[in-house]
């Protein structure tokens, strides 16, 4: 890759290479800037918290969502045969159901098995006890339950499955599991930065694009969007009477939605806009957690985002570099700066 | 170096699917007409749509490697689909009821039945995509499907007749001169019990 890379660079002036050359070690430099694992600590505890709400939010549901054609709500079967047009290896919970009647356990029993699993893996992952084998099963419970329940998904899947994929990537364990307090294991602060501003970076193309599409539509520049979005089943948890009165706000209110996602990806950068910009983000999901009955989805937006960029610049920590672990978090080499 | 140089193309490589995914979305949106730009436009996205959905495998057939492989990763990174949540217009609320009719003439009315809040944002989901889908097939064997599980609850109905309908919401203006939301008629499907085996 190397060899490849010179070789095109040497065909080019000395002062652009050497400027090209400027901007890539500067770009490795901002993507591995060493990091604490405080964001770590808030993403792992946070998604589990998440999971463990998500498991119980739907337990007497969750056959019902998930159980094969002719025994529930969805069929499953027509879900991952679906799924299967698309891509066979998309993990599912028909593979631990098939696996199940194997051993002789009926579907039911499976099903079950895998709530329970999955509850327990989220347990194990919120105390940190064995991170990472906790942080593989439960993203590949929760996506096999998402994607077998594919045919009443909503976006807080998505966001979940998101979260879990660069947590059971990053360098567990964090300081704050259980597995710290014995292995005393110290983890690449520079791999740490690397992950957190992975989870930036795709925040920011949530944050723009959902933005985007929002201004796209004629209907979010008018309050009309934000009142049926308030006003439409099932999130119709605020009266429209009471909606109603403040109606000259609906278009304001509208506006100020999408140039606050539209504007995270510049703004959250900045050093004087990036705090007032993130509680901004924080209050809005708060709000359509309240007003919409959306409590999952805020949940999870709220952490992705304390973990990308709550440390450095909702709170900072002094603390001596040489205190022998990876915690050592810069206010001046902040991932954030 | 050799450790970082990978992340780093792995992680080019990632971004790089994020945003084809992203902007197939925002150009189908517009090529489709259901957005401000104007119309005169929409032959451009659509040929960019085209563009991006080739390059996220969308047009390689199902038994392809690269295509099994590039799907099986977007999913388990959850990159598979776009944020345009509530966007560009937020859509309709489409509403399932039964009626089921039993021997004796007796009719009972049901809906679509789930135990808790989270279920029911779940359910609502599952009837925005039977509402917005263009395949009659595949609206038919879903309210069948609901059907089929609302009827445990009516073990002697011997036939069930399901009327799918969207909600009409008035604008702010409209609810202040007394309009209120109201449903519309879509469709209905009847089904018999000697028809369905897997009803009761």
């Amino acid at each position: 890759m190397n060899s490849s890379r010179l070789t095109i660079l040497n065909n080019l002036p000395i002062p652009t290479r050497s400027s090209i050359n400027h901007v890539l070690q500067r770009l490795r430099e901002w993507l591995f800037l060493s990091s604490s694992d405080r964001w770590l600590s808030i993403l792992r505890i946070g998604l589990s918290l998440q999971l463990i709400l998500y498991t119980f939010s739907l337990r007497a549901d969750w056959r019902s969502l998930l159980a094969g054609t002719g025994h529930g709500l969805a069929s499953r079967d027509l879900a991952e045969a679906l799924l299967s047009l698309e891509s066979p290896i998309i993990p599912r919970l028909g593979w631990l159901i098939v696996a199940a009647k194997q051993l002789g356990l009926s579907e039911a029993t499976a099903l079950n098995l895998s709530w329970y699993g999955l509850t327990l893996a989220s347990v194990f992952l919120l105390i940190g006890l064995f991170s990472r084998p906790m942080a593989i099963a439960s993203w590949f419970l929760h996506l096999g339950s998402v994607k077998s329940g594919g045919l009443a998904t909503y976006g807080v899947d998505a966001l979940t499955t998101i979260g879990l994929f660069y947590l059971m990537l990053s360098p567990l364990p964090d300081q704050l599991s259980l597995d710290y307090l014995w292995r005393k294991k110290l983890c690449n602060p520079q791999l740490l930065g690397f992950w957190r501003r992975v989870l930036q970076l795709h925040l920011c193309l949530i944050y723009f694009f959902s933005g985007l599409t929002k201004a796209l539509g004629n209907d979010w520049w008018n309050g009309i969007n934000l009142w049926r979005a308030l006003t439409r089943p099932p999130f119709d948890l605020i009266s429209a009477d009471i909606l109603v009165r403040f109606k000259h706000f609906l278009p304001i209110t509208g506006v100020a939605v999408w140039l606050l996602e539209i504007g995270y990806p510049f703004l959250i950068w900045h050093r004087r806009l990036r705090r007032p910009w993130l509680i901004a983000i924080l209050l809005m999901h708060a709000g359509v957690g309240i007003a919409m009955g959306m409590n999952l989805f805020a949940f999870v937006m709220i952490v992705l985002n304390l973990a990308a960029f709550g440390p450095g610049i909702l709170w900072h920590r002094r603390q001596a570099a040489d205190d022998g672990s990876c915690s050592s978090e810069s206010l001046a080499r902040s991932p954030n700066n | 170096m050799r450790r970082k140089n990978f992340y780093l193309a792995w992680l080019a490589l990632h971004l790089f699917f994020i945003v084809a995914v992203c902007a197939h979305q925002v150009f189908w949106l517009i090529a489709s007409g259901l957005t401000i730009i104007p119309a005169a436009a929409n032959g451009t996205y659509s040929q960019a749509e085209k563009i991006t959905s080739t390059i996220i495998g969308q047009n390689l057939p199902a038994s392809n490697p690269a295509k099994i492989a590039l799907f099986g990763y977007l999913h388990s990174a959850g990159i598979e689909g776009a944020y345009g949540f509530f966007a560009p217009n937020v859509p309709e609320n489409f509403k399932l009821a039964f009626e089921f009719r039993n021997a004796d003439g007796r009719v009972e009315d049901d809906l679509p039945n789930v135990e808790s809040r989270a279920a029911v944002l779940r359910l609502g989901s599952l009837l925005d995509k039977i509402g917005l889908s263009d395949s009659e097939q595949y609206r038919r064997i879903l309210i069948r499907m609901l059907t089929s599980a609302a009827w445990k609850n009516h073990p002697d109905a011997i036939s069930a007749h399901a009327v799918f309908g969207k909600l009409k919401l008035p604008n702010p203006l409209e609810y202040e001169r007394g309009v209120r939301p109201a449903y519309e008629f879509i469709a209905a499907y009847d089904f018999e019990q000697s028809a369905d085996p897997n009803a009761k």
